[in-house]
């Protein structure tokens, strides 16, 4: 199965048991979609959101081995629009994470690549006036 | 623009959105030699981050990392824009001009957007567009592995989710070749500046600016094209 979320291309397991849902393991959901299981809740960076106690014995269950976490439905919850063709799932961006910081004019942090491969990430510059700027050669 | 405001007051950061990278991508940094920094980001991550949907798009971030001013349709100077088959003026050189006046006076320069002017100038993100965003992104991930029914099918979804995302539009049209992409952009211009008041770029608001609806495009620019009309005068 194949995750597209944050700018990444992930390649996971998938339940063979369940294929309506994107089901994924606990351990792969940081890499594949930046969240991860806190005592406090399902947390993306700083910034947690409890899981709904009535839905916990619902969206992880043991399986195969592994433990497993229903993330379709909670990026349902949460507002996060998803798009699937076939076992390749795309994800939108978290309502929240694009609310706070556009509201309060803080630029998004990105990570990219340049010409020479390396990486260059925004929030390298702080301290430093950026013009960022963006063309394409179509 | 960066050479003659100075490279030690400021970063510039290039980025190429483009899914044919690199190679659609190196030849115009060879081109244009820079000295600055340039990156290319085939997602369009960046894009959707800052909620453009055009290019070419700039922001100012300042030293704290804050937004003071996003704008679309921020040529550096009036640029004639080349469609396959024909060419549209763009741009004047006032972003260039109040750029240089930011680097200069910083937070004092009256180009500087409050934080109530940007929360009121970016665009809100509604369900469809970011529904249409993941969808564009699935579009380029079958691009990537050579699947075109696939990525023309997500492409078209994309484009009828936000219309009046250009990024969508255009980049999926090059899937099909520049040549067919410029001639959808120039038809579609034409369509729009008849029928509506869209503008193709939002205006900056900028003193000086100019050309941020289609203009009338100048069809057949190619070289081939022009000897042809040539050798037809004599």
């Amino acid at each position: 199965m194949i995750i597209l979320a944050n700018g990444n291309t992930t390649e996971i397991a998938q339940r063979s048991d369940e294929t309506t849902h994107l089901w994924v393991r606990v351990g792969d959901l940081p890499s594949a979609t930046g969240w991860q299981i806190k005592p406090q809740g399902m947390c993306l960076g700083e910034m947690c959101v409890p899981l709904p106690d009535d839905k916990v014995e619902e969206w992880i269950a043991d399986a195969e081995d592994w433990v497993w976490m229903c993330y379709s439905e909670f990026a349902y919850m949460i507002g996060q629009k998803y798009v699937r063709d076939g076992n390749v799932w795309s994800l939108g961006s978290v309502p929240e994470v694009r609310r706070s910081g556009l509201e309060y004019g803080i630029a998004p942090d990105f990570e990219v690549t340049d010409r020479n491969g390396d990486t260059l990430r925004l929030s390298d510059f702080r301290g430093r006036k950026v013009v960022l700027f963006t063309w394409a050669s179509w | 623009m960066y050479e003659s405001i100075g490279p030690d007051r400021f970063e510039l950061i290039s980025v190429a959105q483009d899914s044919g990278n690199p190679r659609a991508v190196g030849k115009w940094f060879d081109r244009a030699s820079p000295t600055f920094r340039c990156v290319i980001d085939p997602t369009h991550q960046i894009s959707s981050l800052y909620g453009w949907v055009n290019v070419p798009s700039a922001a100012w971030i300042d030293e704290e990392g804050t937004i003071v001013r996003s704008n679309e349709g921020a040529y550096p100077g009036e640029s004639t824009v080349r469609f396959s088959l024909g060419k549209v003026r763009f741009g004047d050189d006032s972003f260039a001009r109040a750029t240089r006046d930011w680097i200069e006076r910083g937070a004092n320069s009256e180009h500087v957007w409050s934080r109530t002017e940007l929360a009121e100038r970016l665009k809100p993100v509604d369900d469809d567009t970011r529904l249409a965003e993941a969808t564009f992104k699935l579009a380029l991930y079958f691009e990537a592995e050579g699947d075109s029914e696939r990525a023309l099918k997500h492409f078209a979804a994309a484009q009828r989710l936000a219309p009046d995302n250009w990024i969508y539009h255009r980049q999926g049209w090059t899937h099909r070749g520049t040549l067919y992409a410029g001639w959808k952009v120039l038809r579609r211009s034409s369509h729009l500046r008849k029928t509506t008041d869209k503008s193709f770029y939002d205006p900056m608001g900028l003193p000086g600016e100019k050309h941020r609806r289609f203009t009338e495009p100048e069809w057949l620019w190619t070289p081939a094209a022009r000897r042809i009309r040539r050798l037809l005068r004599r």
